[in-house]
């Protein structure tokens, strides 16, 4: 056993040790939260901490990769890489990102209100020694429907409500579902929810009027434990205790968001009687606390797909307690509520156009509506346009430049925030690769020119200066102010590997389908990180055909509008879960030729 | 050697890294037609183009779709010698069972060091993707490989990687057949942990690949 001391930003922590491990695990389980977003295997340099007292294992050869001279001089590691050989002490360099832009507006489509919640209230008849029925006999016979005793906290509110003169009745649907004393058909709310890898988003919505009063973000805070899909789906797997840590982190989110939208708006929490949940297969496995192991490897079973109804109670959601919980319904692993979701917000069986609808992220879903008739895919795009697997890249919080153009052999940046500028975020490295492209510093294969070549280019003259050979590898310095921000040829490499995905799964669909780019109407971008991109960006980069500039439409954050309007409509739901049914699923990788498909889209114009 | 031959060699090797397949045919069809030594223009002709351009790729100077088209000059070339050849120059390669592991169907990684491994003269068994451990050992132990590739571009099942180590451990086979283990979520750290050797790219699995024949060879 040994002795470790942790400090963090304003305290310090003190634990005794006995677990031989690496220290992001220990951190870990001592519920101190280091972020980790490759999940502790050496290949991301995100969970870095200062060593400043005690003894360790040698520096390896990966932390050489992530770790500047200047922070091994100040002996930083990378925890995941990090065994401690007896006491240590070690500070925790994490500064808790507080300012993130995260999107929540989106389009809807019209819709008439008719939510499943509905109240009813009644005068109420008193027990008299004539009629002398029981308190439960008595509202029954006056609702006309049975009061379910499966519960008993509804016949402990009996004695409270008899004291009023009116009753009111809460139904989902035909089915009642609690009573309240008095009349407080007033308020009724219900809560829509996204539950995103990165981000979860709530809706406070008054079901009387169908209206979304208020929404609250948070970055889903199982991050800390993986930042994609797959290295949560193997935390579940390494640790024991794993789902249940995924499913509290994001249950515990849920409640403190709901707690805020309830105080700030004054709505109180026990008025609220359903919430409605889209998110992508694995976070609802994770929510429902249902082990993820056989979506993480071929053949990407779920558990379940179809759409699910609960008390909220059932998972600990602070709400009235006799809310519901509905999830929306899904269609595979990969195609998950938040697509459903996506396909009914952008209405796309009600059309006779042809639509590609595209969600980005580290996995791309694609949906094609061909007329109405829905196929779709999901392509492994990588990390690298949320700003990760990038030399210098970054989520979009403060100091991330997040725009970049060229003009007149000068760089121009935004940037977030006022902090001064440590990275770039997703659409930033999007948007520089377009530019670099544009200008012509990168050919058709995304190879940066030398320096040389530059040089005896008379346009490219006066770009040269910002290109830097070093050990016989070309970066385009971008800023130099505070700290040198470089985009690298690998940098390059990871955006075109993301194109190559994303383009050919277009192709893919298009293929099976039997139509051409030319033959589509649209194309929508969903997603809260979709909008950040620019047409000039996509287009730039050859994400999206430049046939297609015209044709783009972002929806923004469509999974939690089809949240929204599954809390405002029960024909919705039944639409959804139709829809579900029809989305065929293509698996890309396993098809003839994908291969060359693949290679051929990773070119630039 | 006569100039023609010399410089057919050249062409060979160049029309090879500027990934010309029509001309790389050409090329060899005159070059058989002369009666030149069909393994040379193999070895030091198409080979030592991929050679090239696998330096180019690991010199970031070229990428996937480069590699590949420079593959794809090289096979056409190999089509037109391969009929050519006499039998006796196959028979002492060393071989290698290279595969993408159990649960995951993700291949293009596999499939270029797939292409590096054959052009660098080893001979390449593939069993393709969504492999099971036991089958990577199976074929080993069937066609007596050097080496086993393991690949995959997922996290959740890099575990498979260390069950095939696991299965050599226990049938006695690890020290005879190395195990090279490469792909996204893959870093050295895991392949030490788990008693594999690893590479980042294709072109660097080949110099893995020779350097673990070679230590092999040694003991």
């Amino acid at each position: 056993m040994y002795q470790l001391t942790v400090y963090g930003q304003e305290e310090k922590y003190l634990f005794a040790v006995t677990e031989r491990n690496h220290l992001l695990d220990i951190l870990q389980s001592q519920g101190m939260m280091v972020e980790s977003p490759c999940g502790g295997k050496g290949i991301c340099g995100k969970c870095k901490v200062q060593i400043i007292q005690g003894l360790v294992n040698a520096l390896t050869a990966e932390e050489l990769k992530y770790l500047t001279d200047e922070e091994i001089d100040q002996g930083i590691r990378l925890s995941c890489l990090v065994i401690p050989l007896g006491d240590l002490t070690v500070k925790l360099l994490d500064k808790k990102e507080v300012k993130h832009k995260i999107l929540t507006d989106g389009y809807m489509p019209e819709l008439e209100i008719n939510p499943v919640i509905s109240k009813k209230v009644y005068d109420l008849t008193k027990p008299t020694l004539e009629n002398n029925l029981s308190y439960q006999d008595l509202l029954e016979a006056f609702l006309d429907a049975p009061i379910l005793s499966g519960d008993p906290s509804l016949l402990r509110s009996l004695p409270e409500i008899l004291k009023e003169e009116q009753v009111t009745a809460i139904y989902a649907g035909n089915e009642l579902i609690g009573l309240e004393p008095g009349d407080t058909c007033a308020e009724m709310y219900g809560i829509a929810v996204d539950i995103g890898t990165t981000t979860v988003v709530l809706s406070l919505v008054d079901l009387s009027e169908g209206r979304e009063i208020a929404s609250e973000t948070a970055i889903n805070p199982q991050k800390e434990y993986g930042l994609d899909v797959l290295s949560r789906i193997d935390f579940v797997r390494r640790k024991e205790n794993g789902l249940k840590v995924l499913q509290s982190a994001v249950i515990d989110c849920l409640n403190q968001l709901m707690a805020e939208l309830c105080r700030k708006n004054n709505v109180l929490p026990e008025r609220v009687y359903e919430i409605t949940i889209a998110a992508n297969a694995t976070m609802m496995h994770l929510l429902l606390g249902v082990d993820t192991a056989s979506i993480g490897k071929a053949p990407f079973a779920t558990v379940f797909s179809k759409h699910q109804n609960f008390a909220a109670d059932a998972l600990g959601l602070n709400l009235s307690p006799f809310a519901r919980l509905y999830c929306l319904p899904g269609v595979s692993s990969y195609i998950g509520a938040d697509i459903v979701a996506g396909v009914v917000v952008s209405q796309l069986t009600e059309t006779h156009k042809n639509i590609l609808f595209i969600d980005m992220g580290t996995n791309g879903e694609i949906v094609l509506s061909k007329a109405g008739q829905l196929s779709s895919c999901s392509c492994a795009a990588g990390p690298a346009l949320e700003g990760m697997n990038i030399s210098c890249g970054m989520r979009a919080s403060e100091g991330a430049i997040e725009g970049v153009k060229i003009n007149d052999n000068e760089i121009n940046l935004k940037v977030i925030g006022e902090a001064d500028q440590v990275g770039v975020c997703g659409s930033g490295i999007l948007e520089a690769i377009s530019e670099i492209s544009r200008v012509g510093m990168i050919g058709k294969t995304g190879r940066l020119k030398k320096k040389a070549e530059l040089q005896s280019d008379e346009k490219l003259q006066g770009l040269a200066q910002f290109l830097i050979e070093e050990d016989g590898k070309r970066k385009v310095i971008i800023d130099s102010n505070s700290k040198t921000i470089a985009i690298t040829q690998g940098d390059i490499r990871q955006v075109q590997l993301a194109k190559g995905a994303i383009l050919s799964g277009f192709y893919a669909l298009l293929d099976l389908m039997e139509i051409t780019m030319e033959d589509l109407d649209e194309v929508i971008i969903a997603g809260q990180f979709g909008k950040h991109l620019s047409v000039d960006s996509l287009v730039g980069t050859g994400i999206i055909p430049g046939e297609l500039r015209d044709k783009i439409r972002y929806i923004g954050n469509s999974s939690k509008t089809g949240a929204l309007m599954c809390l405002l409509s029960g024909e919705v739901r039944e639409e959804m879960e139709r829809i579900a049914k029809d989305i065929r699923y293509y698996e890309l990788s396993t098809m003839e030729g994908y291969e060359r498909l693949f290679t051929r889209c990773l070119n630039f114009n | 050697m006569s100039d023609l031959k010399q410089s057919l060699l050249k062409d060979l090797s160049d029309c090879v890294v500027d990934m010309d397949e029509d001309q790389v045919v050409e090329l060899a069809q005159r070059y058989v037609d002369n009666n030149f030594d069909v393994y040379e223009a193999i070895d030091q002709g198409l080979a030592e183009g991929m050679e090239r351009a696998g330096k180019l790729y690991e010199e970031e100077e070229y990428y996937i779709p480069e590699l590949l088209m420079c593959s794809d000059a090289m096979y056409a070339g190999l089509d037109v010698l391969r009929p050519h050849l006499k039998n006796d120059e196959n028979d002492d390669k060393h071989k290698v069972v290279i595969g993408v592991v159990e649960g995951d169907t993700h291949d293009i990684g596999k499939n270029l060091v797939k292409i590096m491994l054959e052009t660098s003269g080893f001979e390449v068994m593939d069993l393709g993707r969504d492999v099971p451990p036991m089958d990577f050992v199976e074929k080993a132990k069937e066609i007596e490989a050097d080496i086993i590739a393991l690949s995959t571009l997922m996290t959740t099942t890099m575990e498979n990687m260390e069950r095939v180590v696991q299965i050599l451990k226990e049938e006695n086979l690890y020290e005879r057949i190395k195990v090279m283990v490469g792909g996204g979520p893959i870093s050295p750290s895991f392949a030490n942990k788990i008693g594999a050797h690893y590479s980042d790219d294709a072109s660097k699995a080949v110099k893995l690949a020779k350097s673990l024949v070679r230590e092999a060879k040694v003991c």
